[in-house]
């Protein structure tokens, strides 16, 4: 049995029609039947909110309003309509500064520039395989910014009384 | 340490993708049909390129008539859609030269004296990867002329990061 993707309702913002247009074309071909196109961000969020959608494409880099910053407000603004969809950040943006700043702001995958089928593909199936948890904190809501499960020896820095179960709310939670 | 005292809440929301997708394998064809649908805008490619191009000329031309963060990021993501694109479209080259100007005009340069013969270079240099479809990445005179922008942008960065 292999995945079906005609269920999926996609957003893609970017503000290049041209960058649209391909990533669109690619997700159709996989069977995407539904597939949402923002030229902004602006755009992107009246779209989110009139439509239950299953994962974000946007890119970094757009006049207004930046796919980083339209991260951030899908994770954190108290009207957002979906907090917990998943966030593909296309970019052409490489250094690890540009990538921290993109987990920071609750991103959950990256599709580096120039992207090719193969590349969407992958991290379709990534956001579906290998779903991370959320954390919530003071600070910070998105998902966990463990990337990879690895073999840590180092000190544990999360204070284990301090992690709340889950199912249970923490008294800083908003 | 005091990062350490905040509550931390730690949870899993349903994978609503998982349960609309069902739990499967990769369809090959689903990666054929996707590589033949890039196939199909193939033809399009040259002319999304001089589109793009042409919004590089244009802002690279508002730039010089005024310079200032406004007309410099909108020179910066002229050239970083170029750098990330180009390449999909049959014009390494392109990319590359892009990804050098992109260098040249980032926000961390902002209120440095741009060199505007430098970005005139760039642009010059791209109009003629387009008007002399070089798409071969190893074209000896255009991978050259790269190289000595990159190169120059470089030096550029290097004086003023020291200064």
């Amino acid at each position: 049995m292999s995945y079906n993707f005609d269920r999926l309702r996609v957003l893609v913002v970017d503000d290049n029609l041209h960058s649209r247009t391909l990533v669109g074309a690619v997700l159709h071909a996989f069977g995407v039947k539904t597939v949402l196109e923002a030229a902004s961000a602006e755009e992107g969020w009246k779209i989110l909110a009139k439509n239950r959608c299953d994962l974000v494409f946007v890119d970094w880099v757009m006049d207004g309003m930046s796919g980083l910053e339209f991260s951030q407000m899908i994770r954190t603004a108290k009207d957002s309509p979906n907090q917990f969809v998943p966030i593909v950040m296309i970019t052409g943006h490489t250094s690890l500064e540009r990538v921290h700043a993109a987990r920071d702001a609750g991103v959950n995958e990256f599709l580096a520039k120039p992207v090719s089928s193969k590349s969407i593909l992958a991290r379709l199936i990534s956001v579906i395989e290998n779903p991370r948890p959320f954390v919530r904190t003071k600070v910070y809501f998105g998902p966990c910014r463990r990337r990879r499960r690895v073999d840590y020896h180092g000190p544990e820095r999360r204070v284990e009384e301090n992690v709340i179960k889950p199912g249970k709310k923490s008294a800083s939670a908003a | 340490m005091a990062n350490n005292k905040r509550p931390i809440e730690i949870f899993m929301p349903p994978n609503v993708l998982k349960a609309k997708m069902g739990s499967g394998k990769l369809d090959l064809s689903a990666v054929k049909r996707a590589e033949q649908a890039i196939d199909n805008l193939k033809s399009e490619f040259t002319g999304w390129v001089i589109q793009d191009v042409s919004r590089l000329v244009e802002a690279g031309a508002a730039y010089v008539k005024q310079s200032n963060e406004e007309t410099l990021a909108d020179l910066y993501r002229a050239a970083h859609d170029l750098k990330g694109q180009a390449a999909t479209f049959d014009f390494p080259l392109i990319s590359r030269v892009a990804s050098s100007l992109c260098l040249l005009t980032d926000d961390t340069v902002y209120g440095l004296p741009l060199p505007l013969n430098l970005i005139g270079a760039h642009i010059d240099a791209i109009k003629v990867i387009v008007r002399d479809n070089l798409k071969d990445p190893s074209d000896q005179t255009a991978t050259e002329l790269a190289a000595e922008l990159e190169q120059q942008v470089a030096g550029f960065l290097e004086k003023h990061a020291a200064a």
